[in-house]
């Protein structure tokens, strides 16, 4: 090691050596997964902010509007409140997490251009959109099986289609993350980010009939939620769950399906042409 | 020159941003493998973009770009080029250590090997005791540090320094000129953007000075001396902005 501020007297060159400028590129590992593990590291890091504190509000509204307001409200017959409004909380944490994962991530790495540091390296540009997106979604995994692992006992809820479930889930996962990527390739400012958030993301989730049954709204108030994107979330994820809802399942998987398609198609066109993080 | 025995080739560039402002007209630069390399210029006169276009943090309008004969956004090119920018743009979510493991793992490199570099990097530029600080802990030239460290953790071949000695003070000025110097003389091809007369002399094989997105004049300090007839590098610069400016001014070929 250095005494006086300068190299140690051996050993610097080997250090310092570079590589041979002919060889050809080999990772010995993907820069993909070093990407991802990243990402993954960067909200395990506050995981007691990143998961918990999605947890624990999806789960205090289960406790409160579920058990403590039960008697005042229903949601169908046969099926207790509880019981339905926990896969409309579960959609709208995994759905909020997935926002701000990417959102936050790509964001502060454009605002304070460590994103150069990826930019420059070998990583190609569908590994970053990718590597982006798969931790947004290991983080909606974690917070949305952390609510179901409480929520699915505490309520008594069944899964009644797997199937649909599944495949409902892996849709609003990509629509999470792939919105969060979006937003956070755009945003120009972090009030932009909690703008969108607090006046689009939270309103259209809690109008999306996590609370009630769209069927029972007046003509003109059921054609807004019909039009709302997380009525479709909401619905496709019920309907695996609880075994009804209040559309067929093949139109929420559609409609979902679709848009996680249109999300992920916006994001590719805009990694590929790089035009919003390399000017 | 056969562009693929260049560490840098240039062919053509230019840069116009969205807003209609053009940086770089067209500009033509070979940097040879192994050269200490100076680029002066003021501010705005295109050295940055230059570098971005390079380091594939900007979309070139139109040219051709080289590393050692590779495309500049190949991951062969991708590679060989270390940088280290002005600005401490460092990931604020990762630790000193992480920071450059995670560096080399962007460019491929096994964990174990990342791991084990790190801290051969840390302890040569004596930032071991810091390794599980956050890089906001560090003081400037520390950071300063951090930064070059991170821009060699892949073993690069073309080193880019973006005025790597801006805001420092004398004692860490010294140090990362060993610390090039070194560098240059184990083979590494340095591209240094400065605007300290002085350290572009001491260091700098060749240099050229560029205004307004053109290279105005290009040669070694001693060369460009003899050239403008004055004593010394900061005389150099001035005559060769004064005349652009005049050539400029009359609508001559700048």
């Amino acid at each position: 090691m250095s005494g006086g501020g300068g190299f140690p007297a051996s050993g610097t060159a080997r250090v310092l050596a570079p590589v041979s400028s002919s060889r050809a590129y080999q990772a010995e590992r993907p820069a993909f997964a070093w990407l991802v593990e990243r990402e993954v590291l960067r909200f395990l890091k506050i995981w007691y902010f990143t998961i918990a504190g999605h947890v624990i509000s999806a789960l205090l509204f289960v406790v409160v509007f579920g058990f403590a307001l039960s008697g005042r409200v229903s949601g169908v017959p046969g099926v207790s409140y509880a019981q339905f409004i926990l896969p409309g909380l579960a959609a709208q944490a995994m759905l909020n997490v997935g926002y701000i994962n990417g959102t936050t991530s790509l964001f502060e790495a454009r605002h304070y251009r460590y994103v150069n540091d990826v930019l420059a390296s070998p990583l190609r540009w569908w590994e970053v959109n990718a590597a982006l997106v798969t931790g947004g979604i290991v983080r909606q995994v974690l917070t949305g099986a952390s609510i179901l692992v409480i929520g699915i006992p505490l309520t008594g809820t069944g899964v009644r289609y797997p199937a649909v479930l599944l495949a409902a889930a892996v849709a609003v996962l990509v629509i999470g993350a792939q919105l969060g990527v979006l937003v956070g390739s755009y945003a120009r400012s972090l009030d932009q980010v909690y703008a969108i958030e607090t006046l689009l993301v939270l309103p259209l989730g809690f109008l999306g009939g996590i609370f009630y049954p769209v069927s029972r709204l007046p003509g003109a108030w059921r054609l807004a939620s019909e039009l709302n994107p997380a009525f479709y979330v909401v619905q496709s994820l019920r309907i695996g769950f609880l075994g009804h809802g209040d559309i067929p399942a093949a139109l929420a998987l559609g409609v979902v399906y679709g848009l996680a398609a249109a999300l992920t198609l916006w994001s590719v066109l805009i990694f590929r042409s790089g035009s919003l993080l390399k000017p | 020159m056969d562009s693929s025995l260049a560490a840098l080739s240039v062919r053509g560039l230019r840069k116009t941003y969205r807003g209609g402002f053009t940086a770089i007209e067209h500009l033509d630069l070979d940097i040879p493998d192994g050269a200490f390399f100076g680029l002066l210029g003021p501010n705005g006169a295109g050295k940055t973009t230059l570098i971005g276009a390079v380091c594939n943090l900007l979309r070139p309008t139109a040219g051709d770009i080289r590393v050692f004969g590779h495309q500049h956004d190949s991951r062969e090119a991708r590679r060989l080029v270390g940088l280290a920018e002005q600005e401490i743009n460092l990931d604020r979510f990762l630790n000193v250590s992480e920071i450059l493991v995670y560096h080399a793992g962007y460019h491929g490199i096994g964990r174990r090997e990342a791991q084990r570099r790190a801290r051969e990097l840390l302890d040569l530029f004596r930032l071991g005791g810091k390794a599980k600080s956050r890089h906001t802990e560090l003081s400037g030239g520390m950071q300063r540090r951090l930064l070059l460290a991170r821009a060699l953790m892949h073993r690069p071949r073309l080193i880019i320094l973006d005025e790597p000695t801006a805001g420092v003070d004398v004692e860490l000025r010294a140090e990362i000129w060993r610390y090039t110097r070194e560098l240059n003389e184990l083979g590494a091809t340095i591209l240094l953007t400065t605007h300290y007369l002085e350290e572009a002399e001491e260091l700098c094989g060749e240099i050229a000075l560029l205004r307004a997105g053109k290279i105005i004049a290009r040669g070694s300090p001693a060369a460009l001396r003899l050239q403008f007839g004055v004593d010394d590098l900061a005389g150099v610069y001035a005559r060769a902005m004064a005349d652009h400016e005049r050539a400029f001014a009359t609508g001559g070929a700048p």
